[in-house]
């Protein structure tokens, strides 16, 4: 099982996090996991994924960031 | 945790863009006027030239930017269905446009008949968008103070556009109709809920969400995005008690109850400057620049107020109404409508090129869609024209350079715009092409 792929976007400027996630998205390879960290439920971000081809599940975390891991469908 | 952004409900890019890229050119327009007219137009709040300045720039200027990112922002944030978005731009947009033409030139030449058709432009124009707006806006499942201030802000434009149109309709059937209230009374209100209920109204909505989010700041304290709408509504609805029979413009504590509004509004200035100041990320862009230009514009504002107030002999000079009204229309209103430009058309550009091309034709970087130095050299442009305004009130003979500097910066800012809906459309029409290619491919082989 291959190591994550991370991308802390807590200190981002949106659509930085988005950019670099959409960028991440077509290297990914199959069973590989991204991992984004986040302020926000990134709403876009699902729009994309889901018109895309990939599967993501969202946890809110206790400091009330958004950790999204997303894979290729 | 911070709001959230949804791009599903969007309009089409066009709806937006028209209003973003017509907004400038009348702003050029108005420095154009300034210009010409020299130290005639800004004699007194008063002068047609004064008046017609005004009003280019808060409808066909700032309604035009605001309307247009309204539309595209309460469909975004709030989620909100808007009634058939293509068919409300295409009707607002060109009445708006005409309406503030009219208006303009009413003024100046002074033509009655000009004033009512402005009259009723505006009432159509703006009947169509407030309930379209309003209905969006109620029927929305979103919550939140954003969403809550907002909803006033339609309201403080409703209230605007109907004491505006009341106001075109006496100037235009002057000899005919006799008015309830006094035109001082009517210009009183309408400037104040036109300024402080839909204009500042809406940059504190917006400002809940775009300041944490976009500057990565702390969120606003949630006492203060409570007590900032609603002092101001407060202090909206005692100013126009003055509507009331008998109740008069001069009683002692209307001015009361503008300092009071002008506290709120300093307030609001300070807890955004300071949220600022504690922003993760230390790198300035230029939206926070202008949002930052903008925040000290209105503590100016404040801050004059207070003193025409104390030394009323300053305070009753011909051009203090001037003073203010630079601080407020180019400082604060066009500073943020210009770094939020600067932020929404990129944005917008993106996620539109993003959705066509999907992953297999990524748009250009967010940052590419303008030139970092154009957006900055029109900054520094921006505001040495509003030193030279501000200046020009303090010394008329100064007219000349500062409509000029204000027309060049408004021409700066079509031309960056512009150059960003044209690179939107250059890669939309590559990935057409592409498209296009791809699909013939197959039938060739």
């Amino acid at each position: 099982m291959p190591e994550p792929r991370l991308i802390d976007g807590r200190g981002m400027e949106p659509p930085e996090p988005l950019e670099l996630a959409v960028a991440e998205l077509g290297t990914l390879a199959p069973g590989e996991e991204l991992v984004m960290l986040l302020n926000c439920e990134p709403l876009p971000l699902y729009a994309i994924l889901d018109r895309s081809g990939y599967r993501y599940r969202s946890e809110r975390r206790a400091d009330g960031s958004n950790e999204v891991h997303i894979q290729k469908a | 945790m911070q709001p959230t952004l949804s791009f599903e409900q969007a309009p089409p890019i066009s709806v937006p863009y028209r209003f973003f890229l017509t907004a400038p050119l009348f702003g050029a327009v108005a420095g154009l006027i300034l210009a010409w007219l020299g130290p005639a137009a800004i004699e007194s709040r008063w002068s047609p030239g004064a008046l017609a300045m005004t009003h280019l720039i808060v409808v066909d200027f700032m309604l035009q930017a605001m309307c247009g990112s309204l539309l595209q922002f309460v469909a975004v944030v709030a989620g909100a269905n808007i009634w058939r978005p293509r068919l409300v731009a295409a009707v607002v947009h060109p009445l708006i446009t005409a309406g503030a033409v009219f208006l303009a030139t009413a003024f100046l030449l002074e033509r009655q008949l000009l004033f009512l058709l402005a009259a009723l432009t505006f009432a159509t124009a703006m009947g169509l968008f407030l309930t379209v707006m309003a209905i969006a806006l109620l029927r929305t499942p979103a919550r939140g103070m954003s969403i809550y201030v907002l909803r006033l802000a339609v309201f403080g434009l409703l209230v605007t556009v109907v004491l505006g149109v009341i106001l075109a309709t006496t100037l235009g059937l002057h000899e005919e109709l006799q008015s309830v209230w006094s035109l001082l009374t009517l210009i009183n209100v309408h400037v104040a809920w036109g300024v402080g209920g839909w204009a500042l109204m809406l940059v504190i909505g917006v400002s809940y969400l775009v300041v944490p989010m976009f500057q990565l700041t702390p969120a606003y304290p949630v006492w203060l995005t409570r007590l900032l709408p609603a002092g101001l509504l407060l202090v909206l609805c005692l100013w126009s008690l003055q509507l009331l029979p008998g109740m008069g413009t001069a009683q002692a504590w209307q001015s009361g109850v503008v300092i009071a509004g002008m506290l709120l509004a300093g307030l609001f200035a300070l807890a955004t400057l300071w949220l600022q100041s504690r922003r993760r990320r230390r790198q300035a862009d230029v939206t926070l620049i202008f949002w930052r230009g903008a925040m000290l514009a209105l503590l100016g504002l404040a801050a004059s107020w207070l003193l025409f107030e104390a030394l009323p002999q300053l305070g009753g000079h011909a051009r203090a109404p001037l003073w203010l009204g630079v601080l407020a229309l180019p400082g604060v209103f066009l500073s943020v409508i210009m770094g939020m430009l600067y932020k929404i058309m990129p944005f917008l550009n993106w996620l539109h090129l993003q959705r066509q091309g999907g992953t297999a034709m990524p748009p250009p970087n967010m940052k590419q869609m303008i030139p970092e130095r154009a957006m900055r050299g029109q900054m520094r442009l921006h505001f040495v024209a509003l030193i030279l305004l501000l200046a020009a009130v303090l010394w008329p003979a100064l007219a000349l350079p500062a409509g000029l500097a204000f027309s060049a910066s408004c021409l700066w800012l079509e031309w960056n715009l512009i150059g960003a809906a044209r690179l939107y459309a250059r890669f939309r029409d590559r990935i057409r092409a592409a498209a296009a290619g791809s699909a013939a491919a197959p039938a060739q082989s």
